[in-house]
């Protein structure tokens, strides 16, 4: 047939500029890491950032870390910041006396959610935790992300021995479950830090991911592309960088997504339990969640329901954001999900590739 | 037939890892609690020997300080696999495997009506909405199954027995069973542990179906797109049999290990749960060992649910590559 | 050639056949899109004569697989198919394809009409045994299954395959070109008139096109198959074919016997598409790519579609869409203006033996 048939493979963009190795070895450094950035995150950002649920998962999760910041700059000691207070750091009888214990939420604007059974300002509290949920969230997704592509890579693209010994260990990790194995530890080590607490609460999650990106890996490495990079003498880790790690940054995003949700729900649920160790009222959601339902026995008094729903719904709030751009970055993964309604008719199969975004 | 070999033995050494390593988190750790279990009772027993003491202790948790690390390893490891678990602390005199056997079957209660229920909300209605996708149905329940899966299990429970048990006095609040009523194969006492088990396992569900309708509708969606469906009906087929044997075949095959794999998942959630509910199963003796710094019991019960979950996913494993017939029974690609 | 009276009056003249199984009358297929009508099939005559073997010919994205979805009123969801598909099984009836009820069109497909897609692969559910399909096929259409069955092995064996093995296997378990066979069996298990083939050898290897090729003669000649074999490779289906149509951009450019068109190509299109067809009995060398790109069907060029690519064309290419009009026989037909000068302008890279010139006639 004739010769034109070659331009159609090219027309999906992203692997167009493949065939531009050799030029590609003299580029500078800094100028091959803005092309990584570039293919990386800015291509898929634009594209994800179509998706409603993603901007709305965005823009929740934005709010978060705006409150994190304003919790920050309120509790400062840090030159001008020391001056600065947005949000009081709530405390015990901050309104004055015991009158102004358990006040319902939307009364008075001094506190907009009400007051618990020693009249902190539940607004305050909240707002006051984010930060160390935060830091928790964070520092839990990125060791489950760092540590499982790391495995997943090193496993899937060296193959033979390294390969069956990363294999067995993920497969024995992803066996112990995972909530029993966190409890234990956290009774036996009794962390503080949170950026200890947040990879101690998804310790063996970065298994399932180094899977994946093991099975990824398998399938790239098979792929012309990369056989041509191989051939052409072009370095491993470069390989790695170019042509394997942007191809599996949708399903980092989403495990480092996911894995951050579980770092709230582990760990909330273990703070309100009274598991993980707390300081004051106002460290963590759950330690909220915790004085309501333990002190202030708001679950059998409706009047104070409002003192455990409160966190209940900054959690809900977060973790929502967090799924819903989780669930946006499906378009990513499924070709045929971002052609559908552009109308053309045949597309390469790729079943292998099939992703699914189960949320457990 | 190697292959099984091989996923029954690196499940055996999965429970050797975590046997291993509650050992050394008892033994091993400084200001473990071998060591503060024989501090304790000093200060109560200030007359007797530290000799006496690690004695005292051992009997207890099964770890004896008085003897070498290595010795001691032997005889803890040696102890579990004749099924000893130890004795439990706070109800002494009962042993850790009494207990975990009193409780357990509760725990598989519960876990096998949240599963079942699990299943049949996530793939009928992951499955109608890729059906109907793009529709105001579809969007609709897409929005709730991811709202309701960022709702943490046991936020779901807090809210259902504040509105089900305490306000509207729908549902017991807490308990396996009615009280007075005698455990037996009598109408009385199962519809009873229905009755009960509907708030707790309720919770599960509906914060877990969510995620597996959204993995039913993804997969179902695909699946639509196949030629093979278009070839299918082509010939003719009948529609029903088009969405039983061609689209829920496909697409609830690829699930299958994920929702084995929930069990272990379901482990974790039964300790927050059975709390929250006082429901005495498995879970609720795992908290309540880690309350009282019940070591035995403690480890007793994660090392009982490891091999449960163990079991869970061999169990997986084994019946996907029987299931589907792409995999081989090598099962180089199962879908976790 | 005797004159055959056509009931219906078209704006494009449809070279006649004498007893045809198949007409198509101004098919078209469109799909709304975002950015304006996506025309992917833009008003097709053509007639199919019982018993024959045609090949319609076309680079992807030129229609073709469209001309055999409407076929069979089988265009994807979104496309809106309109025209003529009339069916004539033999008995003096004659029925409106695009007409038919739904149950009506459920015993037409794979019963009178049937069809084999590309990518056989793709064409099996991956989770039920091949002989699975063979028996679901029988029931939906209230077949005999045991007589049926029997049939589906003497098909299987007829194409050199194993039946009970293959009737056994799951789909993943065959080669391609096993499955590629197994799917012709099933195609024809309902004994259907007309059998419509969309690139059956795209994946398999030139050997196994080859041999496939052979057995499907074999199988029409067995089977009495009327058959539409729909292609990118011009002289893959040049052997088995007794006519060619080619299309480009969506519309038949060209149609007459295989002969007609591998010696006297008429259509520029056709003659560049023949040069630029991999021979070996050609040198590479004078291998000649088509300059320029297929259309967009959002933006079809006014006129001769081909204009933008054709050493040919003036003005009244630009401003006219050119109509059939026979060329040397009225079998063979053209919708070119200058037909008559393609032959010098686009010469053949290689000796075709018995080449007319044009002014030969």
């Amino acid at each position: 047939m004739s010769r034109t048939d070659s331009s159609e493979k090219s027309t999906d963009g992203g692997t167009g500029d493949v065939f531009s190795f050799e030029a590609s070895e003299e580029i500078s450094t800094s100028q091959r890491y803005r092309e990584f950035f570039y293919e990386a995150f800015y291509l898929p950002a634009r594209e994800a950032w179509r998706d409603w649920r993603m901007k709305v998962g965005l823009i929740i999760i934005f709010g978060y870390v705006l409150m994190g910041l304003v919790a920050w700059v309120s509790s400062s000691e840090f030159g001008v910041l020391a001056d600065v207070t947005l949000v009081e750091f709530p405390t015990s009888n901050q309104f004055g006396g015991f009158e102004y214990n358990n006040q319902g939420p939307f009364q008075s604007w001094d506190y907009p959610l009400g007051t618990d059974s020693t009249g902190r300002n539940i607004m305050a509290a909240i707002v006051h935790a984010t930060p160390d949920m935060l830091k928790m969230t964070f520092a839990g997704g990125i060791y489950v992300v760092v540590v499982a592509t790391v495995v997943g890579t090193v496993s899937g693209y060296k193959g033979g021995r390294v390969d069956s010994f990363l294999t067995t260990v993920s497969d024995i990790v992803m066996t112990i479950p995972g909530l029993p194995l966190v409890i234990v530890l956290a009774t036996t080590i009794d962390p503080r830090n949170p950026y200890l607490v947040g990879p101690l609460l998804v310790i063996g999650w970065w298994a399932g991911l180094s899977r994946t990106i093991r099975s990824q890996v398998l399938s790239i490495r098979e792929e012309s592309y990369v056989e041509a990079s191989r051939t052409m003498g072009i370095s491993t880790p470069r390989i790695i960088q170019k042509d394997i790690l942007p191809n599996l940054m949708p399903y980092i995003m989403v495990n480092f997504v996911m894995s951050a949700r579980q770092v709230i729900f582990n760990g909330v649920g273990l703070y309100f339990l009274g598991v993980l160790a707390h300081g004051s009222y106002s460290d963590n959601w759950g330690v909220m969640m915790q004085f309501a339902y333990t002190h202030a026995s708001a679950l059998l008094i409706p009047d104070r329901s409002y003192q455990l729903l409160m966190p209940m719904a900054a959690i809900v709030g977060l973790s929502f954001g967090l799924i819903l751009f989780s669930q946006g970055t499906d378009r990513l993964f499924n070709p045929r999900v971002r052609q559908r309604g552009t109308g053309s008719t045949k597309q390469e199969e790729d079943s292998d590739d099939e992703v699914t975004t189960t949320i457990t | 037939m190697n292959w099984f070999i091989k996923r029954i033995g690196q499940g055996v050494f999965t429970i050797f890892t975590v046997a291993s390593l509650t050992f050394v988190l008892i033994r091993v750790m400084p200001g473990g609690p071998a060591q503060q279990m024989v501090a304790d009772m000093r200060q109560r027993q200030p007359s007797l020997s530290t000799e006496q003491l690690n004695v005292m202790a051992a009997q207890r948790i099964g770890v004896d300080l008085n003897r070498p690390i290595h010795e001691a390893y032997i005889d803890y490891m040696l102890n579990l696999a004749g099924g000893s678990l130890g004795q439990s602390i706070q109800y002494h005199p009962e042993t850790v495997a009494d207990i975990i056997a009193r409780s357990l079957p509760w725990t598989a209660f519960v876990m096998s009506i949240s599963l079942l229920f699990v299943f049949i909300l996530g793939i009928g209605l992951g499955a109608i909405m890729a059906y109907k996708e793009g529709s105001k149905f579809d969007v609709g329940s897409s929005i709730i199954a991811i709202f309701l899966s960022s709702v943490p299990y046991y936020v779901a429970g807090v809210v259902l027995i504040y509105v089900l048990a305490l306000e509207l006095s729908l549902f017991p609040l807490n308990g396996r069973y009615p009280k007075g009523v005698d455990p037996g194969f009598t109408l009385e006492f199962i519809g009873g542990a229905l009755y009960h088990v509907i708030l707790p396992a309720a919770s599960f569900v509906i914060t877990t179906w969510g995620g597996f309708a959204l993995g039913m509708r993804g997969n179902s969606v695909q699946v639509l797109g196949q030629d093979y469906i278009r070839v299918a009906k082509l010939r003719g087929l009948a529609d029903r049999r088009i969405a039983l044997r061609y689209v829920g075949r496909n697409a609830i095959l690829p699930m299958w290990t994920s929702f084995l794999i929930q069990v272990g998942f379901m482990f974790g959630a039964s300790i927050i749960l059975e709390e929250i509910f006082s429901y005495r199963g498995i879970g609720y003796y795992m908290f309540d060992s880690i309350d009282n710094r019940d070591y035995p019991l403690m480890m007793g019960t994660f090392l009982v649910i490891t091999v449960c979950v163990v079991i869970a996913v061999l169990v997986a494993d084994m019946t996907y590559g029987k299931l589907d017939p792409r995999v081989e029974a090598g099962g180089k690609d199962e879908s976790y | 050639m005797s004159t055959h009276e056509t009931t219906q009056t078209n704006s494009t003249n449809v070279p006649e056949v004498t007893d045809p199984i198949l007409e198509i009358r101004d098919a078209e297929v469109y799909f709304e899109m975002d950015r304006g009508v996506s025309r992917v099939l833009d008003n097709v005559s053509v007639d199919i004569e019982r018993g024959e073997v045609l090949g319609i010919v076309g680079e992807s994205g030129s229609g073709k697989s469209m001309l055999a979805s409407a076929l069979l009123d089988a265009v994807v969801d979104p496309g809106v198919l309109s025209g003529q598909v009339t069916y004539r099984p033999g008995d003096g009836s004659a029925i409106d394809v695009l007409g038919l009820e739904k149950e009506e069109l459920r015993q037409l497909r794979w019963e009178d009409i049937s069809m084999v897609f590309q990518g056989a692969m793709s064409s099996f559910n991956p989770t039920m045994k091949v002989g699975g399909h063979f028996e679901e096929t029988l029931e939906a259409h209230d077949y005999d299954i045991d007589e049926g069955m029997e049939r589906a092995r003497e098909l299987l064996a007829d194409l050199y395959l194993e039946p009970e093995r293959v009737l056994d296997s799951f789909p993943h378990e065959l080669s391609g070109g096993m499955q590629q066979r197994a799917l012709i069996a099933l195609s024809v298990v309902l004994e259907p008139n007309v059998l419509v083939m969309d690139e059956p050898t795209a994946a398999l290897d030139l050997l196994m096109q080859r041999s496939i090729l052979t057995l499907l003669e074999d199988l029409k000649e067995k089977y009495d198959l009327t058959l539409v074999f729909i292609t990118h490779d011009l002289p893959l289906i040049a052997e088995l074919a007794d006519r060619l149509a080619v299309m480009y951009a969506f519309e038949l450019v060209e149609i007459g016997t295989s002969d007609e068109i591998l010696n006297d190509a008429a259509h520029p299109y056709t003659r560049s598409l023949l040069n630029a067809t991999p021979n070996l009995d050609a040198p590479l060398s004078e291998m000649q790519a088509i300059e320029g790109a297929a259309p967009d069907p959002v933006n079809v060029p006014t006129g001769c579609s081909y204009h933008p690519r054709c050493p040919l064309s003036d003005e009244e290419c630009v401003a006219e869409d050119p109509a059939f009009r026979p060329t040397f026989t009225e079998s063979h037909q053209v919708a070119c203006f200058h037909w008559q000068d393609s032959a010098e302008v686009i010469p053949f890279n290689i000796d075709r033996p018995e080449a007319h010139e044009v002014d030969d006639e």
